[in-house]
């Protein structure tokens, strides 16, 4: 016996999962640096179609699981460089506005460009489990989902691991709550930004081929996934992880709970309208500091 | 005023109207003719508006290699809409007031080219839309407006009376396109399943870029209707495909047809079986002289490329375009005039293009061109559409849907 409200609910749990990968990208950047990025959906795209090019080249299993790491090394890569030529020089300067323009300007010349590049037409990441699906008594889904769910699980326990129980990770933590305590007690914040722009970028790289295996690819595909990370990363509390996969659980369950309970015509309205009601509520979110960024 | 005030004003007037004259008197010398084509180049209907580009290239193309019209160069001033009202009406605009344009062509949005379709009356500019399906385009009235495609219930047609004579479900329901093209369609079907007595289980709808569709599908998978109608883009439908597999939903699926292009058979392969729509398709009506000429040519332009449904119709939109030019004689650079006699031309167009014989009624409607009904079949492993309505030009059986575990491809 399938239930629809089950059914729901591992839908909701499954989208949210993929939406906690990117949004935890972005919560870290902006937790250590400060700093909004919004092309972070746009370096998924990058992902994507990095993984468009190796499973050209790779095919089956090796070529996809292969794709993964290339697409967040890849990505990884062009967030150092990103980071070390645009936004840092931008960081020193005394408002948020430059950084913010930045990366509105490079989510417009990334978009426009893949378009120059890749072209418009949409194409699909090959599903490695040709989109077979399995029907676990209570619902049905297809074992990509099940899999992207796995493994966004496992990458966020990974990099839980890796921020307490590492003294880098350690080090991401501290500058991320005092980066001038942090630099005075012998941290290489410099260092730091680097690395946790690479991490969150290399999240959102691998972020963006799941999305890819599961809808589709194309330039424009980054716009939603940075909308979505922002109302997650926003509505968690900006810079906390703990908040970015809560709220990401949160918006995929609440979409799907409300477009079919609801009305299905207010279902991309539904993050909003619980973002609106947590910034009246409580404004720093629901694991933020009590104090919010300036 | 004062005595010298008014010599002033007059000095400008002279002077302005110098240049206005001067201005009209060079354009007539020999410059190109200019159209305009609007389209979403950009943006996620961008694949969409790439394939009209193409088409309405190829035509300008073809008429260039023959010497242009009256010796001079047909000149295509592109203009990219982005899918947005707003956008489309201030590039429209430009068009006109700027580029000098004759006559736009083009436009892939209902909602864009309603707002399009009241500057170009406004400025008495002839608007031929190549795409955009609302009847509403043509019913208010406006003397400029033209469609030189099928509007949403001519689009229908055929799918309505296969439906009523016969498939003849008793169970549907609907995921629609959340504009004026998914809207209007379900118009047109909702009504059709009151007529023939088909229970209406479900009004669902969707919003262009959106990604998941699992809420949707579970929701009608749970319903079970014998026909699920869905019109909406390449994109949002390739997905729902898939996630229909996914889910594990069987349902006869039947849209309007856009989606049907090259980069929806490539995405889904043989998860494409059995959907519906209906189609316009140049390579399907391989028959025809006329089209098997227009898909040479476009093959051989853009190495090899399959044309689609709207490199088809944005290529026949181009053609009526410049045939009216033609017709209404050599433009003479004063541009109200040369647009009122093309206008005129356009009300007695009859010209054999790929979606057959194009003639307007009064409103500017096209009247000759109806779709036939498709549907994707699997033949040696790889998606095909066959047309099984109507039987004259049937070259397929219909095939009724098979459970996902059952499909031996």
């Amino acid at each position: 016996m399938e239930s629809l409200f089950l059914q729901q609910i591992a839908n909701g749990l499954i989208v949210g999962s993929i939406y906690c990968l990117i949004a935890i990208g972005l919560t870290m950047i902006f937790g250590v640096m400060n700093l909004s990025n919004f092309a972070h959906g746009d370096f998924s795209m990058l992902g994507a179609y990095f993984a468009i090019y190796t499973t050209a080249y790779l095919s089956g299993w090796f070529g996809w699981i292969s794709s993964m790491f290339i697409a967040a090394i890849g990505v990884g890569i062009i967030g150092y460089f990103v980071e070390r030529t645009m936004f840092r020089p931008l960081m020193k300067r005394p408002t948020d506005i430059d950084v913010i323009m930045l990366s509105i300007a490079l989510f417009i010349i990334l978009e426009n460009g893949a378009q120059l590049i890749f072209g418009a037409t949409p194409q699909m990441v090959v599903d490695p489990f040709q989109s077979a699906s399995i029907n676990l008594f209570l619902f049905q889904t297809s074992y990509i989902r099940i899999f992207s769910f796995v493994l966004a699980i496992l990458i966020i326990i990974a990099l839980q691991v890796f921020l307490t129980k590492t003294k880098v990770g350690v080090g991401i933590r501290a500058a991320s709550q005092n980066s001038k305590a942090s630099m005075l007690m012998g941290i290489n914040v410099s260092f730091i930004y680097s690395l946790t722009f690479i991490i969150g970028s290399a999240l959102a790289g691998l972020g963006g081929v799941l999305y890819g295996t599961i809808f589709a690819v194309y330039p424009t595909m980054g716009a939603m996934p940075t909308l979505k990370a922002f109302v997650i990363t926003i509505m968690g509390g900006m810079g906390s992880i703990r908040g970015a996969i809560v709220g990401g659980i949160i918006l995929g369950v609440a979409e799907t709970l409300g477009g079919s309970y609801l009305s299905m015509q207010y279902k991309n309205s539904i993050g909003f309208i619980i973002l609106i009601l947590v910034l009246l509520t409580i404004p720093q979110g629901l694991f933020g500091r009590g104090k919010r960024h300036a | 005023m004062s005595r010298k005030n008014a010599l002033r004003n007059v000095i400008a007037f002279i002077v302005c109207a110098g240049f206005l004259f001067c201005g009209s008197h060079l354009m007539a010398a020999g410059d190109p003719i200019k159209i305009g084509f609007s389209g979403p180049f950009t943006g996620s209907l961008a694949f969409n508006g790439g394939e009209m580009k193409k088409g309405a290239q190829l035509a300008v193309d073809q008429i260039n290699s023959k010497g242009g019209l009256f010796g001079r160069k047909v000149e295509v001033v592109w203009g990219d809409d982005e899918a947005k009202p707003e956008v489309g009406v201030a590039v429209v605009k430009k068009m006109i007031t700027r580029d000098d344009v004759l006559v736009v062509g083009g436009g892939y949005n209902s909602s864009v080219m309603i707002a399009v379709s009241d500057v170009c009356s406004q400025e008495k500019t002839p608007l031929v839309v190549a795409v955009a399906i609302t009847p509403t385009l043509t019913e208010r009235g406006l003397d400029y407006v033209y469609r030189t495609s099928p509007n949403s219930p001519q689009f229908l047609m055929g799918a309505c009376q296969w439906l009523e004579k016969e498939r003849k479900p008793k169970t549907v329901a609907f995921l629609m396109e959340n504009t004026d093209y998914g809207r209007d369609g379900e118009k047109i079907y909702s009504a059709l399943a009151k007529k023939i007595g088909a229970k209406e289980l479900a009004h669902l709808y969707f919003e262009i870029g959106d990604t998941d569709f699992t809420t949707q599908l579970s929701k009608l998978k749970n319903l079970n209707p014998e026909i699920t109608f869905c019109i909406g883009s390449t994109t949002e439908q390739a997905l729902i495909q898939k996630q229909s597999k996914e889910l594990g939903y069987v349902s006869q699926w039947l849209g309007a047809g856009g989606h049907f292009t090259e980069a929806f058979f490539n995405m889904l392969g043989t998860t494409s079986a059995y959907c519906m729509g209906v189609s316009l398709e140049p390579t399907l009506a391989m028959k025809d002289p006329v089209v098997a000429d227009f898909v040479k040519q476009y093959e051989a332009k853009y190495n090899g490329a399959r044309p689609g449904i709207f490199s088809g119709q944005a290529y026949d939109n181009v053609m009526v375009i410049l045939d009216a030019i033609k017709r209404a004689g050599n433009p003479t650079g004063k541009l109200a005039a040369d647009r009122d006699s093309i206008n005129k031309a356009l009300k007695s167009t009859s010209i054999k293009l790929t979606q057959g014989t194009i003639k307007f009624d009064k409103t500017g409607q096209v009247v000759t061109v109806f779709p036939y009904v498709v549907q994707t079949q699997i033949v040696n492993g790889k998606p095909e559409l066959n047309i099984i309505y109507p039987p004259e030009k049937a070259t397929g059986t219909y095939q009724k849907p098979l459970p996902w575990n059952q499909r031996k491809f």
